[in-house]
């Protein structure tokens, strides 16, 4: 039998690796960008129900609904690029508010036509069933999702640090005059970051879908989530990310295990981050840029 | 001559890089002190220590019998240190009127002073730089060589004993660097400030200062009047090349 | 501390600080006129069409939270996107007093006073240390987690269902009369607070602001004592924000977290500044207004989509609109308070 501290410490690590999958997206595109996306949320809101919308009411085949979300989503992004990061790049309260509308927008509208009480169910198993480990069940799917979101954080990393497009991602993130002076596209890779991002949302959406409950504002929670990470992270900079995931995934873990007060999750979090803001304003990272 | 402000071995440094290594100079009361070096010497850096945006790792500062090594960046102001910016820092969206009657307003602690006072006292300090006709002109739309002017008007408006200067002369053309020069002189008769220069152009230092101090690489290597330093064998090797740390 | 009234000046004498108004009465004609509109409609509506009473009371309450909100951006320079976290400190105090230990309005009013005062005392250093989106980011987040802690605590707060029993403002006599009461306070309040913030933009205060806004660093080294100035305008703001918190408690004898703490509310709130144009404090009380009717309007054309369709043509009107509605009335003057958020580090 597994001790307390045990259980914990593999929570951590689930925990981690998951909350990595879901924020990484997040910090890259407050480091890439310079602006936040607050309507971050959107996408978690944007997987599940397009793919149900394909795959439920008008009956395709779940390997069809998925590409057909990844396109409009990425549709989506793009668009959302083009029409309002992109009019207003000095005008940051815009840029936050409008993302914000899109993303109510989205939450709102999956709340009109497929409200909790619709069942959105997603058939996404892969690994069905669930490992015993010690006192707790966790389920393969989250192992898997977990297990993904190293892969996916190894990708990245792997990608910005040794090919010419992630070359060229971190020269944006330096210092954007000079990128543009010396040739980079940057309205390419500013779309090309914003549909990357996506991945590993859907990814994780994907994976989670059939373990824990879908409703219209589950974005939210892991949007809070993303959000602590990255400040404590340092926007933008994927070691940080990493090490304040495990973080977040570690006060998580004790709160619900060791203290035993999973409803207070989040506000320990909080604290945490607040706590190490005011010894570290700038976040864990020591460098301003992407890693 | 009176001493009013002491440096005292200060250091700065940012991560494993020493800006200001162990300086200790003094100024006294009515002179201008030139502040020489290469670039990435320290200077704008030891300005930045005794102005309060940074705060030393060691060494102390006194200014006029207080320490003033810890003290806030508002509270030296208002015991008489004041600064320009190397690169203009106007603010943006308040007209030039405006920002200066902000130090008007906040530099020294004055009584009976409404917005009205402190706006006519702006005009004066706006009139002395020249820039009287552009009092309604937002920050943001001046050229460099008015907001220069206005950086040393901001700067006097705050009634200083001891005044920065960062550079005055950098990015303007032959004719306004004189002008700027001889603002600065100026200033100096009829404000009665002591005024501490950082600059490159050996000339202007030449002819205005009465001593000058050399940084390289964070550390003093050379003090005295500007005719010792300019045949100083080690600063000539500095400034040409082929020296070490 | 004196106060003076010349001829055309009106001067504040404390200590050693002066601080004059200009009186120029004819610059009084719009403001009287505006405000003579404003009591007129609520007369006219309570006469003709008494259930529009609560819409006018939203219109004021949107506005009275935006124009503090005005005062708080442009003192610490950074945009608080969580203001709602004070109505909500604000309500639940004046809530739990008037449940729990029976007090009426006027007291605890009081109470609501020094809560949010407490609170605004308690959160002001994050606008010092905080950097623009740092600070964005965790004001975003202190409402939300004060939304789990009124569920987590559901035997104080009563998270879902909400505290219920607050008294009302009046009791007894006619239910529109009270009404018209209630919409004459709300009015009262938001004109007081228009008066204040109004004052404090025009008097010596403002430079300082302003200063603060475009650069703080500068604005410190000409002798600001910018932490004083930030720990006042955040503080007192939020203090002003918590009274519309016990206006919602008292007025719809009713409070869930739920109604004003989540994302939805904010972004009416920010809604509201953004159509008047942000700290253009006239401009709020014209936001007000038009996001109350214009949610009036799609709850009652539209009905059922009108949740989906308020946050797309806020959207469409948002990309529209480049200095919001009152930025298409008002001419440009130079002085302009406008806080743009840099992505420092």
């Amino acid at each position: 039998m597994l001790t307390t501290i045990e259980t914990m410490l593999v929570y951590t690590l689930l925990l981690g690796s998951l909350y990595l999958l879901v924020s990484i997206g997040f910090s890259l595109i407050c480091g890439v960008l310079r602006i936040f996306h607050l309507g971050y949320a959107y996408i978690f809101v944007a997987t599940i129900y397009l793919t149900w919308m394909f795959f439920h009411t008008l009956g395709l085949p779940l390997w069809l609904s998925i590409i057909l979300m990844i396109v409009v989503q990425a549709g989506i992004a793009i668009g959302i690029y083009k029409g309002i990061v992109a009019r207003y790049v000095k005008m940051e309260e815009k840029i936050i508010t409008g993302l914000l509308l899109i993303a109510m927008i989205a939450q709102e509208a999956a709340n009109k036509w497929y409200p909790v009480q619709a069942a959105v169910n997603l058939p996404t198993t892969i690994i069905p069933g669930s490992l015993v480990i010690g006192g707790t069940e966790i389920s393969y799917q989250l192992i898997l999702a977990a297990a993904f979101g190293i892969l996916v954080t190894v990708f990245f990393v792997l990608f910005f640090l040794k090919t010419k497009t992630g070359l060229a991602v971190r020269a944006i993130s330096y210092d954007i005059n000079t990128s543009k002076i010396m040739g980079i596209q940057v309205e390419q890779i500013y779309m090309f970051i914003m549909v990357v991002v996506l991945l590993p949302v859907i990814i994780a959406m994907l994976m989670i879908a059939p373990v824990w409950a879908v409703d219209p504002w589950m974005g939210w929670g892991y949007m809070t989530t993303a959000i602590l990470i990255s400040v404590m992270g340092g926007l933008g900079n994927i070691r940080g990310t990493i090490i304040a995931a495990f973080i977040i995934g570690l006060t998580h873990a004790f709160m619900a295990f060791v203290i035993k007060e999973p409803r207070l999750m989040n506000l320990a979090a909080l604290v945490v981050v607040v706590i190490m803001l005011l010894f570290r304003p700038q976040g864990i990272a020591k460098t301003e840029s992407l890693w | 001559m009176t001493e009013i402000l002491r440096v005292n071995g200060v250091s700065k440094h940012f991560g494993g890089l020493m800006a200001v290594n162990d300086v200790s100079f003094s100024i006294n009361a009515g002179e201008t002190l030139g502040l020489m070096g290469p670039n990435g010497a320290g200077k704008t850096t030891l300005v930045n220590l005794i102005t309060g945006k940074y705060l030393a790792d060691s060494g102390n500062v006194q200014f006029m019998g207080h320490d003033i090594t810890r003290m806030s960046p508002y509270k030296r102001c208002k015991l008489g240190i004041s600064r320009t910016y190397q690169i203009p820092r106007p603010f943006p969206e308040l007209t030039a009127l405006m920002s200066v009657a902000v130090s008007a307003l906040y530099g020294k602690d004055r009584v009976n002073q409404g917005l009205e006072d402190a706006a006519t006292e702006a005009t004066h300090y706006l009139e002395f730089c020249g820039l009287f006709s552009k009092r309604n002109v937002l920050g943001k739309d001046l050229t460099l060589y008015e907001l220069r002017g206005l950086e040393l008007a901001r700067a006097l408006a705050t009634t200083p004993k001891v005044i920065f200067v960062d550079e005055v002369m950098a990015g303007l053309n032959p004719g306004e660097a004189v002008k700027a020069v001889r603002l600065l002189e100026r200033a100096k008769e009829e404000f009665g400030v002591t005024i501490l220069w950082i600059e490159h152009v050996m000339a202007a230092l030449m002819k205005a200062a009465q001593r000058v101090v050399v940084l390289h690489y964070g550390k003093k290597i050379a003090e005295g009047p500007p005719q010792d330093i300019a045949n100083d064998p080690y600063v000539i090797e500095c400034y040409l090349g082929s020296c070490h740390a | 501390m004196e106060l003076e009234i010349k001829r055309e000046k009106i001067v504040l004498r404390a200590g050693t600080q002066k601080f004059e108004w200009h009186i120029e009465p004819r610059y009084w004609r719009n403001p009287f006129i505006y405000i003579g509109i404003l009591l007129l409609a609520t007369v006219l509506v309570y006469f003709f069409s008494p259930q529009t009473l609560p819409t006018l009371v939203e219109a004021n309450l949107l506005a009275a939270i935006a124009i503090p909100l005005g005062w708080m951006t442009v003192g610490t320079g950074r945009m608080n996107f969580g203001p709602q976290f004070y109505i909500g400190a604000g309500g639940y105090a004046a809530a739990l007093c008037s449940i729990h230990l029976g007090w009426p309005p006027a007291v605890t009013l009081l109470v609501t006073l020094v809560v949010g005062l407490v609170f605004g005392l308690l959160m002001s250093p994050l606008s010092i240390i905080a950097g623009g989106l740092y600070y964005t980011l965790l004001t975003l987040l202190f409402p939300l987690v004060f939304l789990e802690i009124t569920f987590i605590y559901t035997d104080i707060f009563k998270g879902d269902t909400g505290l219920s029993g607050i008294a009302p403002f009046l009791s007894g006599g006619s239910y529109t009369g009270n009404q018209l009461m209630i919409c004459l306070l709300s009015l009262f309040i938001m004109l007081i607070y228009m008066f204040i913030v109004d004052k404090i933009m025009r008097s010596k205060f403002s430079a300082s602001l302003a200063a603060i806004n475009d650069d703080e660093e500068v604005a410190e080294a000409m002798g600001v004592n910018v932490k004083k100035i930030k720990i006042i305008s955040f503080a007192i703001p939020a203090m002003m924000i918590a009274v519309i918190g016990w206006f919602y408690a008292h007025y719809y004898t009713t409070l869930s977290g739920i109604s004003y703490l989540p994302l939805s509310f904010m972004l009416k709130v920010l809604m509201v500044s953004m159509i008047g144009g942000r700290v253009q404090i006239y401009g709020n009380v014209v936001g007000g207004y038009f996001i109350a009717f214009m949610e009036l309007f799609l709850i009652s054309v539209i009905g059922d989509m009108a949740t989906v369709m308020f946050p797309v043509i806020l959207l469409i009107l948002l990309l529209s609109l480049p200095e919001g509605l009152f930025g298409l009335y008002r001419k440009r003057r130079y002085r302009e308070y406008l806080p743009t958020l840099h992505v420092r580090r």
